[in-house]
């Protein structure tokens, strides 16, 4: 059971920064000036948001290790650790594709005005984005982002499917091993909620402390 | 200082063309840009600071040579500030820090030196004591004075200004308008577009009067209002001067 949590835990914070990096790239390449790379970065994000987040667990435990050549699959088959590897894969790329449409409403809710007067005082285009862009979209896309990676949270109980031995599946061993499955599924529940609860509280509370400046946001985007 | 030969630029969808445009504005003038709205006037100060591109002619600023690949854009927008239309400081930062940003990041100014400067501008706008607020915290007014402060933190040569005071409740135009003049009469080289009449006749040298992405007329202040050439230009100042209905109010008073 504590293996349980701790497994959970483990992909969670990973698959929160594997998918926050992926879904940036997608949405850099979404908004890019190259027409194949906004084409690549949409296909992208039509395909893994229209297909749902098991089926590419499954993907990636049973059938990924066969698209590679021979040796490197039978490799990745016999790893003892491999479900866990396909899980972060598998979470990755599907929460990936809604984290990198959040980004992106974040950055167009952002009036170009700002970034024309970033480029009129001389800032470059790092610059523009460290300084002025980022920190208003991170105050804008807080709330959504926030309920993602909560679903992201409660997505990785879908990993007891490939044998992932995570929190929902160790309950699922506890009631068949032991037939305790009242109290084993309860500490799973509270932990879940406790877990989910929390989230939600760090990121109200986040909300909070930025609070002056969205709504000094919505007041600029009025104009 | 600032020279446009023959420029042109094609309609794109984001911005209207510009047509044989040939203007000379020497340091220390000001000028005043006017005439309807869809006339080209912002293109017309955008390209300066190659905000939007042109796609035949050539612009010189400050000896810098616009179409030259090699020209340093950093270098060109820091001696070019510019005031938008648009109410736009950064909201996430408070008045002295919107301020800082610009000249710590592009200049390599200490924090220490950045912030007296910034003080000393505040001051300057006569917002000293909003050092602390958000944009959210000030009024229109005053968020557009901050604006100027910020785009003078850059110590330009130029000042451009689109319509500053065309998004502001009209009780708030004259607090901007102060600090312009004010600037207009340090020296500044100033590009204004505005419609601002009383504004032009106290401080402009020369009124060019654009429409359909050419300019029309250009002229010295008093002349062009009380005599303007060209028909367009006519029937522009007399629809936005009101006249008759300016003079029954306050009978001579500018």
């Amino acid at each position: 059971m504590v293996t349980g949590v701790k497994i959970t835990l483990l992909l969670l914070v990973v698959t929160s920064i594997t998918s926050l990096c992926l879904g940036t790239v997608i949405a850099i390449m979404r908004m890019s000036r190259i027409r194949t790379l906004r084409f690549f970065g949409k296909l992208y994000v039509e395909i893994f948001r229209n297909i749902p987040g098991l089926f590419w667990l499954l993907f990636f435990y049973f059938v990924f290790p066969e698209l590679l050549p021979y040796g490197l699959g039978n490799k990745l088959n016999a790893y003892e650790n491999y479900p866990i590897v396909a899980a972060i894969m598998g979470l990755t790329v599907d929460n990936a594709s809604y984290v990198s449409d959040i980004l992106r409403s974040g950055r167009l809710a952002i009036p170009d005005s700002q970034r024309e007067v970033a480029i009129s005082t001389g800032l470059n285009r790092v610059q523009q984005y460290l300084h002025v862009l980022l920190p208003q979209m991170f105050r804008a896309i807080l709330p959504p982002l926030g309920t993602r990676m909560v679903h992201n949270f409660k997505n990785t109980s879908l990993c007891m499917a490939i044998t992932v031995p995570e929190l929902t599946w160790a309950t699922q061993q506890i009631e068949s091993l032991t037939f305790r499955g009242l109290e084993a599924t309860t500490i799973a529940t509270v932990f879940y909620i406790a877990l989910s609860l929390f989230m939600v509280a760090v990121i109200i509370m986040l909300e909070k402390y930025y609070k002056i400046s969205i709504s000094s946001m919505t007041q600029a985007k009025g104009r | 200082m600032i020279k446009f030969i023959n420029v042109n630029k094609k309609f794109s969808d984001a911005c209207i063309p510009l047509k044989n445009i040939n203007l000379e504005i020497s340091r220390g003038e000001v000028v005043v840009i006017c005439g309807p709205s869809g006339a080209g006037k912002s293109t017309l100060i955008r390209v300066i600071n190659k905000l939007e591109t042109i796609d035949s002619g050539e612009i010189i600023v400050d000896g810098m040579h616009l179409s030259d690949p090699k020209t340093n854009l950093t270098a060109l927008r820091a001696e070019t500030g510019m005031v938008f239309q648009q109410l736009n400081l950064y909201p996430h930062k408070t008045a002295l820090k919107n301020i800082m940003l610009a000249p710590m990041k592009v200049r390599k100014l200490p924090m220490k030196e950045a912030e007296e400067k910034a003080m000393k501008l505040l001051e300057k706008v006569g917002l000293a004591h909003k050092y602390n607020s958000y944009p959210s915290q000030l009024s229109g007014g005053e968020q557009q004075r901050v604006a100027i402060a910020r785009s003078l933190a850059m110590e330009p040569k130029i000042m451009l200004f689109d319509e500053p005071t065309s998004a502001l409740d009209p009780e708030l135009i004259n607090e901007v308008l102060d600090v312009m003049i004010s600037l207009a009469e340090e020296g500044m080289t100033m590009i204004v577009v505005t419609h601002e009449m009383a504004f032009a006749q106290r401080v402009a040298s020369r009124v060019v009067f654009m429409d359909f992405g050419e300019i029309l007329e250009i002229g010295k202040t008093p002349d062009i209002f009380v005599d303007p050439q060209h028909y367009r230009t006519k029937e522009f100042m007399s629809n936005i001067l009101h006249a008759p209905v300016f003079c029954y109010n306050e009978p001579q008073k500018k």
